[in-house]
């Protein structure tokens, strides 16, 4: 099995080799190469134990061994997924670019999707230090040379550049990590962390690892890449890498959390913290952006932060030992892992399909779109109400474990862990209160009413191929949402496992509930097309008649009169202003103009947290870093002077002896 | 199952006692009791109208805002008679729901494409955001004092140690009561008479709406209302008293209820639009006093 995937990597190689009309397909064939075999291990892991196998290559540090877990396996299987779907997707969305592009860009594009998809695979199985930077890696630079898929834009490229730096910031926070453990253990690997953690105080290093793949799955304050690379990507990327890509962070993390076995109390409350911020912070910003996919990217810093939440609680359950805490914190921020992946990846795709068909994607332009577009809106508003945590679909499920577990908790725990309940509960109240202000806004207003600007083509529904990915996701979402005792069950076989707690008889109560929530939801769903059911009997009898909508009384109005998106974000701005300091940018009336001229408004919000915590540094940086340039004066022997100053001062060092 | 039927019984004079109550209070005779409910059977044999830039959304979602006050009606316990569903969470199940009924009808009033209709819709966006939490808040805290987590249980353990329990249940019943007003937008969040369309909340949603949608709106929004209010007899009834007393005190508790919203709703004027905000965070304060009362007598502090 080994061997297939092997080969699949390496006749990638052959894309650049073969004509433009065929690379596509060989694409998607290595994919399914891929899937076939990683797919088959995982569902072997899934009912067994932990599977290990040499991959056949070695470095210095030994053979490079993959090892799959229940918690590999799980990812594994998401990957998988999310992947097939965005290069399913990628079929419809790149044709328009085919004629356009030479050969070797569409070659290296496919090419670094397959790789991309593959270094995940590879970051998920592997336990060596080594080989799981190196992987890490790949799924960076790869990533990136997707980002910059539209290079000939300057800010695209910029974007990408900005997101090749921070992640390898991410990189050299990872191996300063491993490089730390390894220092003391001498085993430069997750095994090595494992045992750093279990002769030393664990907060410092854990912080190293936080902050590293934190960068990655884009908690604030390291977010700031996130809203740039996603609306810079085309479609079929920027749903893989917020579907999945940002999860290797996640997935870092949880490794790492399972590892930790003291200072439980501190982590937990730096993990909720960030949690809660990353949650809150995300949505609010969300509701503020007018581009489409860069409001979808802060929602997705809004749901890592709900899976930051997640993963506090069950950190505080296990300071406290409290089983049913730990077990549905970390369950419900597992869960959400995946329920992110298909509404997030489902929402970018149908942003695509919006660009593809109107080639905008600001709000405040489009509107009506439901008309044209009938499928693509179904997708949206399932992906909608999903991320807005509404039953009957996935996202409630999440979110419901989590909940679950901190209210079991809120009556016996102590002062602090009850009041850090309390703000879980309404940290994520709030959240999804938010979010669904914000896709009301955002469904509502770009596929309902009548259009805000006349377009040149009529909008029509995207090809089937590109809806097809779309009908994928839905299927899972609805599944999920219709039979959560299952998957409830099985992420919490994963929790049990990683995290060595023999199952007790907690998680049937669990499953008991989650099969009435299923029950109920397929109650509603039926109880819903009955009475539309009654309905049609009803209108069958009497006239049903289509007129304008009522104006109330003023009979002149147009589609200028419409809500806009910004003037439905306006009544957060006061509670918001705090975070994203918005303004409203227009040109006043004179006093004595006669005849009105032509008047301009606009809106603007700024990312603070941003500005203050990475911006004011580069700022910094960029005003007195030319100062040094006073000692490049040009002359050579002015440079001669500086070795020999150099000299004379270690030679005073050691003549004082401090060196 | 009790409950269901408690419920559904008491909508039927419900919106009847407030109606009548504002006209008594304005020195007029009013309507029947059964008035509204006469309207809203005349509605559902109507025809509609649809407005021309709605959508298949604006067509599912009356029917879905009905459904979704009927499945919580389910969850709703009468104090140890159990709903029909209840598990562990119920309430989280509840609110979430309510949810979808709310996000539905946003939407439907963004579909008819008119400018007041939005405003409406922002408002309910807008408003409920800043009302879950009481509700979150006041459940917790509940379930931080009675060690239960699902509706039944709490309700049916929260009279035993009766001093302490008397204090919760009267700033929870407090804090239901005006979640009821905000959650149906009546006084003093929204006056549905003022028909002044740049003011409303709820009614301005639903100007679209015709016919047998509108009937059946009409029909949730009075089962919503004895829905919450069911929740605030369920704090402060006590449980001491056997079944068909504490059936008739219920009972009895709506109509004082309902001609208490009449009363508020004569004597009262409606906030000013951009005071609703500070309305509604100060319900979210009092609910945050009660967590901090269940810890209290739970010895946390």
């Amino acid at each position: 099995m080994i061997i297939v995937f092997k080969i699949a990597l390496l006749l990638t190689f052959g894309m650049f080799a073969i004509p433009k009309k065929w690379k596509y397909l060989l694409a998607l064939a290595l994919q399914v190469m891929i899937i076939i075999p990683t797919t088959s291990w995982a569902l072997q892991v899934l009912n067994n134990d932990t599977i290990t196998f040499d991959f056949g290559v070695s470095t210095w540090s030994g053979p490079i061994q993959l090892t799959i877990d229940a918690l590999s396996a799980y990812f594994i299987l998401i990957i998988n997924l999310i992947c097939l779907c965005g290069m399913i997707y990628a079929s419809g969305y790149l044709k328009p670019y085919l004629p356009k592009k030479r050969a070797v860009f569409i070659s290296l594009h496919l090419f670094s999707f397959v790789w991309l998809h593959g270094a995940m695979l590879l970051v998920v199985s592997m336990r060596d230090g080594i080989a799981f930077l190196l992987a890490w890696e790949l799924m960076s630079l790869f990533s990136f040379i997707l980002v910059i898929f539209e290079a000939q834009k300057e800010s695209t490229l910029k974007t990408g550049i900005n997101y090749l730096l921070q992640m390898h910031l991410s990189f050299a926070l990872i191996m300063l990590g491993f490089l730390l453990a390894a220092d003391q253990t001498g085993d430069l690997s997750f095994g090595g962390v494992g045992k750093f953690f279990a002769q030393n105080p664990n907060t410092p290093l854990f912080l190293v690892f936080l902050s590293g793949f934190g960068i990655k799955a884009g908690f604030i304050p390291f977010h700031s890449w996130l809203p740039r690379a996603h609306p810079a990507a085309p479609s079929h990327v920027s749903g893989v890498m917020s579907g999945i890509m940002i999860k290797m962070g996640i997935y870092g993390i949880f490794r790492i959390t399972s590892m930790i076995q003291s200072d439980l109390m501190t982590i937990g409350i730096i993990v909720l913290a960030v949690g809660i911020v990353s949650g809150l912070l995300g949505v609010v910003m969300a509701i503020m952006q007018h581009d489409l996919k860069k409001l979808l990217a802060y929602h997705s810093i809004e749901n890592i932060g709900i899976i930051g939440i997640g993963m506090g609680m069950g950190i505080l359950g296990k300071a406290s030992g409290d089983h049913y805490l730990m077990v549905f914190g970390f369950a419900g921020a597992l869960l959400h892992n995946l329920n992110h992946a298909l509404f997030k990846s489902l929402l970018f795709f149908t942003a695509g399909n919006i660009y593809y068909a109107t080639h905008i994607v600001n709000m405040d332009k489009l509107g009506g779109l439901v008309k044209g577009m009938r499928y693509t809106s179904y997708a949206f508003l399932i992906g909608a109400l999903a991320i807005s945590g509404i039953p009957p679909f996935n996202g409630f499920i999440s979110e419901f474990l989590i909940y679950n577990g901190v209210i079991n908790h809120l009556s016996n725990s102590v002062f602090i862990i009850s009041i850090l309940g309390v703000a879980c509960i309404l940290s994520l109240v709030l959240i999804g209160g938010l979010c669904i202000y914000c896709f009301t806004k955002a469904f509502g207003l770009s596929f309902l009413g009548t259009r805000r600007q006349e377009l040149f083509t009529e909008p029509k529904e995207v090809p089937w191929i590109m809806l097809l990915p779309a009908a994928i996701l839905v299927s899972f979402i609805l599944a999920i949402g219709l039979q959560p005792a299952f998957f409830g069950a099985s992420v919490m076989g994963i929790i049990q496992s990683l995290m060595h707690e023999p199952s007790s008889e907690f998680s049937a109560s669990a499953i008991h509930s989650l099969t009435i929530v299923g029950h109920v939801n397929i109650l509603l769903i039926t109880l819903a097309a009955s009475i539309i059911g009654l309905r049609a009997w009803q209108q069958s009898k009497v006239p049903v008649a289509s007129g304008a909508t009522w104006g109330c009384g003023y009979t002149a109005g147009d589609f200028r009169h419409q809500y806009t998106p910004t003037s439905y974000a306006d009544s957060l701005r006061e509670l918001a202003n705090p975070v994203i300091d918005y303004k409203k940018i227009y040109t006043l009336f004179p006093e004595k103009e006669i005849f009105p001229e032509k008047k301009t408004f606009h809106t603007e919000s700024k990312d603070l947290v941003e500005e203050k915590t990475v911006l004011s540094w580069v700022h910094l940086i960029v005003t007195y870093l030319p100062k040094a340039g006073i000692a490049q004066t040009g002359f050579i022997s002015h440079y001669l002077i500086y070795p020999m100053l150099f000299l004379i001062l270690v030679g005073l060092l050691i003549v004082l002896n401090l060196l | 199952m009790l409950s269901f039927i408690l419920i559904v019984a008491a909508a039927i004079y419900f919106p009847g006692v407030i109606v009548k109550s504002k006209a008594i209070f304005s020195g007029r005779k009013g309507p029947g009791i059964l008035q509204p409910w006469f309207d809203i059977f005349r509605l559902l044999k109507k025809g509609s109208v649809y407005s021309t830039s709605s959508s298949f959304v604006f067509q599912i979602a009356a029917p879905i805002y009905l459904t979704t006050v009927l499945v919580s009606m389910t969850f709703v316990p009468f104090e140890e008679n159990m709903g029909l569903f209840s598990f562990s969470g119920d309430f989280v199940f509840f609110a979430y729901l309510l949810g979808l009924g709310r996000f539905l009808i946003i939407l439907s009033a963004l579909d008819v494409s008119s400018g007041f209709e939005g405003m409406g819709a922002n408002r309910e966006a807008f408003y409920s955001m800043l009302m879950e939490p009481a509700f979150f808040i006041l459940m917790g805290s509940l379930a931080m004092f009675t060690g239960y987590t699902s509706f039944h249980d709490i309700f049916a353990n929260l009279h035993y140690n009766s001093y302490f329990s008397a204090i919760i249940a009267i700033i929870a019943c407090y804090v239901l009561a005006n979640i009821t007003l905000v959650e149906t937008s009546r006084l003093p969040v929204d006056d549905p008479l003022t028909h002044l369309e740049l003011t409303m909340v709820h009614e301005v949603m639903v100007l679209d709406h015709s016919g047998f949608d509108l009937g059946i709106i009409k029909v949730a929004n009075n089962l919503k209302f004895v829905l919450f209010s069911t929740l605030s007899a369920n704090c402060i009834i006590p449980q001491s008293l056997d079944l068909a007393a504490r059936i008739g005190i219920f009972l009895i508790a709506q109509i004082f209820f309902a001609a208490g919203i009449g009363w508020l709703e004569s004597f009262r004027a409606r906030n000013k639009m951009a005071m609703n905000a500070q309305y509604i965070l100060s319900i979210n304060a009092v609910a945050l006093i009660l967590i901090f009362v269940a810890m209290i007598i739970k010895n946390k502090i």
